[in-house]
């Protein structure tokens, strides 16, 4: 296909790229373009009196970062700290968050049309978050709006001030 | 400025002048601020000359500059101002709070004129004719004192043509205007004679121009009517035509007597019709001209006025340094202390690393390492003070504006102000500006009584609202303190319950003044548009919360009020010392640090509700268990917290429990709310030198922790 008829392909499916990341047996997506890099686990410095999820702060660079453990936040079964343990470096608009996670794939597009909206369970994850379900071949992606998540206050990021 | 003017004999229309706008709107400014400044210190009475000068150049600085870049209205407006302070400064005209007023709107006129050209000459015009006249006006009328002493000056006889039209002013008519032959030439390009013709068509009320025949093929002969002096014409024609080659001729004055000396100094006569003129020696009253005594020169001849010099003299020539400066973009700037930031980390972790060498054999390393460390705080410590300005840049506009609004309300403010030189950097001070402003109006509005109002509750007659800057531990604190009806705490109370506000009569005095910073607040019963309408404290509140500082209020009723504001100096580099607990590093804000010892069991002593007091030397201190606040996991139980660091916070002193003294090192400190929230006893982060993260302490907060 000629490039202007793909551009006018991608543009008129609105399709978006989506980074998929696992966390114990389920697999999650995110907009890729909130993530900012992906690094390996670095024990943080702990802050005192936060969540247990909140594991502590990190220096990326220079710049100090909150470092939010998910399978703590969504309760899994295990949450281990080893060398294939990644943190995902997240560039949200009003801040820079690490998650950590227990292994990273590839970066899927998905069609809207492709995505299932959730049905209404009762689960620790807020269903505002939850964009929707993709599906990929026979697994299951369940897409989080990332920045709704980590700005809702019980993530304990965001201040009462903000 | 003033120097351009000389060099653009040449006509101004050959280059871009648009390159220097910038410079130049930045510069009258300033010109107009140190005007304005001076013209609020200007004793009256005993007038210095070296102010009236001062504020004479500034009104010429800005003419010059105006009449350059062609914004005519600004260059009549200031050169009307300038003829006014030009009698000044010669004592033709004694000062007086009526001029005062006229010069300070004019300076306000020109400012919004020259913003207006800033904009790009969009917007209403603002008319100055008023002001023009008023000034004007000024400049002619007369006072028995400058009569008096012009005798000194008549006596020079080249000062005499210049006198005379202002004595004749001064006589009878409101308005001289002479009528004057000039002539310009030899002239390369005779378009610089046209250019000046340009200039009375430009600058309204200059005065009359024609042409008349001239003998030489490369001069002009022009008529000239003008009510301006000689001195003034040839400074608005030297924008164009170096002085040298103007002659000025008087051809009438229209006054009486002793004016047969009514010809303009300089040459005479003789080299004119035809010759190649030789650059003339100067115009008599310009200084260094042959047997004239220089302008500047008159003021020694009075030693009267000089006698009472005031202390304020001292202290504005002390406050107007020539200080050679520079303007550098403040990006630039704060790219200059990032990197410094960056070495400071650096150095840290080179020191860090370096210390398990063997000093024996890494000796010159380590003495260099040493030499680096000196360094990087020297220049740390240098960068640090570029963005620190002394606090009297924000004082700088409260006496303009007190004395506006006291006259406006009907009201006597005296403005004190203290602790000018206390520095604070500089993004700070654009924020606080602002708020203080309001607080400043607040206690001129609602503090201070009218005079009757003081005169009858026993008070003196004219307020006084102070302004003071100092630091205390790592913050600046500013005090508005006033000494009007201060406070109602029952009308605060009934306002409050008015509003719906929960609020009890069993509420602390403190706590009731910190009422009136809810939004739409105010107990005032009539809305000003000074104040009153409820908007303006919680938005201070909202400010100076903003800047990470705290407002407190203190007021009794009938004696005054006092607001301070605590604002954390921010410095991105502090020294810190760190300590350990449980394995996990500290910092503490050197600052803060008094001493530190070894505890032992029996020292320290418990008090009801499990706090814990140590005796240090006569005094008992809180006992702050940093394992406890910050629940740190100890795992090593062979270790135990046996030293205490005595910290001094918001004026109270605490003792910290510690396990180990780790060390000493600067530290940059790292926002931490930026990506996270605030949380409790820190006030930041730093990375250490092996690139962990450690929390620096917030000893204030811990201080007021253990309070109650």
């Amino acid at each position: 296909m000629g490039v202007m008829e793909k551009l006018d392909e991608l543009t008129s499916s609105d399709a978006r790229e989506y980074l998929t990341f696992r966390l114990d047996q389920e697999e999650y997506g995110i907009d890729i373009l909130k993530v900012q890099e992906i690094r390996g686990y670095e024990p943080p410095t702990r802050v005192a009196n936060a969540p247990n999820f909140i594991k502590g702060v990190v220096n990326l660079r220079g710049t100090i970062v909150p470092i939010v453990d998910m399978r703590l936040k969504f309760s899994c079964s295990k949450a281990e700290y080893n060398s294939f343990t990644v943190v995902i470096i997240l560039n949200l608009r009003h801040r820079i968050v690490g998650i950590v996670v227990d292994s990273v794939s590839d970066v899927m597009e998905l069609p809207p049309e492709s995505l299932k909206s959730a049905p209404d369970i009762d689960s620790v994850i807020d269903s505002a978050a939850v964009l929707g379900l993709g599906s990929l071949g026979d697994r299951m992606l369940i897409l989080l709006d990332i920045e709704l998540l980590m700005s809702a206050p019980d993530m304990g990021l965001v201040g009462s001030s903000d | 400025m003033s120097e351009t003017h000389q060099d653009s004999g040449g006509g101004n229309g050959d280059f871009d002048l648009t390159q220097f706008y910038q410079i130049f709107f930045e510069e009258a400014g300033e010109n107009l601020d140190l005007m304005e400044q001076m013209l609020l210190n200007l004793n009256l009475e005993t007038a210095d000359d070296e102010v009236l000068n001062g504020i004479f150049r500034c009104a010429h600085s800005v003419k010059g500059g105006a009449a350059t870049f062609g914004f005519a209205d600004v260059a009549e407006l200031t050169h009307q101002m300038e003829s006014l302070l030009d009698r000044l400064r010669r004592h033709e005209l004694h000062p007086n709070a009526a001029m005062v007023d006229v010069l300070l709107e004019s300076a306000d006129a020109s400012r919004s004129l020259l913003a207006r050209h800033q904009a790009g000459g969009e917007g209403e015009v603002l008319p100055t004719g008023d002001l023009v006249r008023r000034i004007s006006e000024l400049a002619a009328g007369q006072t028995p004192a400058a009569v008096a002493q012009t005798p000194v000056h008549v006596a020079a006889p080249i000062k005499l043509s210049v006198k005379l039209p202002h004595v004749a002013a001064g006589e009878a008519k409101t308005k001289s205007t002479r009528s004057l032959e000039i002539r310009i030439g030899p002239l390369e390009r005779l378009e610089q004679a046209d250019a000046v013709q340009e200039l009375f068509r430009d600058i309204p009320g200059l005065g009359s121009i024609s042409a008349l025949p001239s003998e030489a093929k490369n001069t002009r002969l022009f008529l000239v009517e003008t009510g301006s002096s000689d001195e003034d014409l040839l400074d608005l024609f030297a924008f164009h035509v170096s002085r040298d080659y103007i002659q000025i001729k008087a051809m009438e004055v229209s006054s009486d007597a002793d004016n047969a000396e009514a010809v303009t100094v300089g040459a005479p006569d003789d080299p004119l019709p035809g010759t190649p003129l030789a650059p003339f020696p100067g115009f008599g009253f310009f200084d260094g001209a042959p047997g004239a005594p220089p302008t500047e020169a008159t003021p020694d001849t009075k030693p009267a006025s000089k006698a009472a010099l005031p202390k304020a003299a001292a202290a504005n020539s002390a406050a107007q340094p020539e200080a050679a400066t520079i303007r550098v973009a403040i990006s630039k700037v704060d790219q200059l202390i990032n990197l410094v930031g960056e070495l400071v980390i650096t150095q840290a972790m080179l020191a860090q690393n370096s210390r398990a060498l063997d000093p024996a054999v890494y000796q010159q390393l380590l003495s260099g390492l040493a030499d680096l460390d000196r360094n990087t705080r020297d220049l740390q410590e240098s960068v640090m003070s570029i963005r620190m300005i002394p606090m009297s840049i924000v004082f700088s506009r409260f006496p303009r504006m007190l004395r506006d609004l006291a006259t406006k309300l009907g009201k006597k403010v005296d403005f004190v102000t203290q602790g000018e030189a206390t520095e604070l950097d500089k993004g700070l001070v654009e924020k606080i500006t602002d708020p203080l402003t309001h607080l400043v109006r607040n206690s001129c509005d609602h503090g201070v009584e009218s005079p009757a109002e003081r005169l009858a509750a026993g008070k003196s007659e004219t307020g006084t609202i102070t302004l003071s800057a100092s630091h205390q531990g790592g913050s600046i604190v500013i005090e508005v303190r006033d000494d009007g009806k201060g406070m109602s705490r029952q009308k605060i109370l009934s306002k409050a319950k008015e509003r719906g506000l929960d609020v009890s009569d069993q509420m602390s005095d403190a706590e009731v003044w910190q009422l009136i910073f809810a939004p739409g607040f105010s107990t005032a019963e009539v809305v000003t548009d000074v104040s009153g309408r409820g908007v303006g404290m919680d938005v201070v509140k909202k400010n100076i919360a903003a800047l990470n500082g705290t407002v407190e209020i203190d007021s009794a009723e009938g004696y005054g009020m006092k607001v301070s504001v605590r604002l954390p100096l921010t410095l991105a580099i502090m020294d810190g010392m760190s300590v350990g607990v449980g394995g996990e590093v500290y910092i503490l804000p050197l600052s803060s640090v008094v001493e530190s010892f070894q505890v032992k069991g029996d020292a320290v002593s418990t008090v009801g509700q499990g706090s814990q007091l140590v005796k240090v030397r006569d005094e008992y201190m809180p006992v702050i268990e940093l394992e406890k606040i910050f629940q740190i996991p100890r795992f090593d139980f062979e270790k135990s917290c046996d030293i205490m660091v005595v910290v001094e916070a918001d004026g109270s002193r605490v003792a910290l429990l510690v396990d180990e003294l780790l060390g000493q090192q600067q530290v940059v400190v790292k926002n931490l709310e930026s990506n996270y929230r605030k949380v409790p006893n820190v006030s930041g982060a730093t990375i250490l030198g092996d690139g962990k993260v450690a929390l620096i302490l917030d000893t204030g907060a811990l201080v007021r922790r253990s309070r109650h």
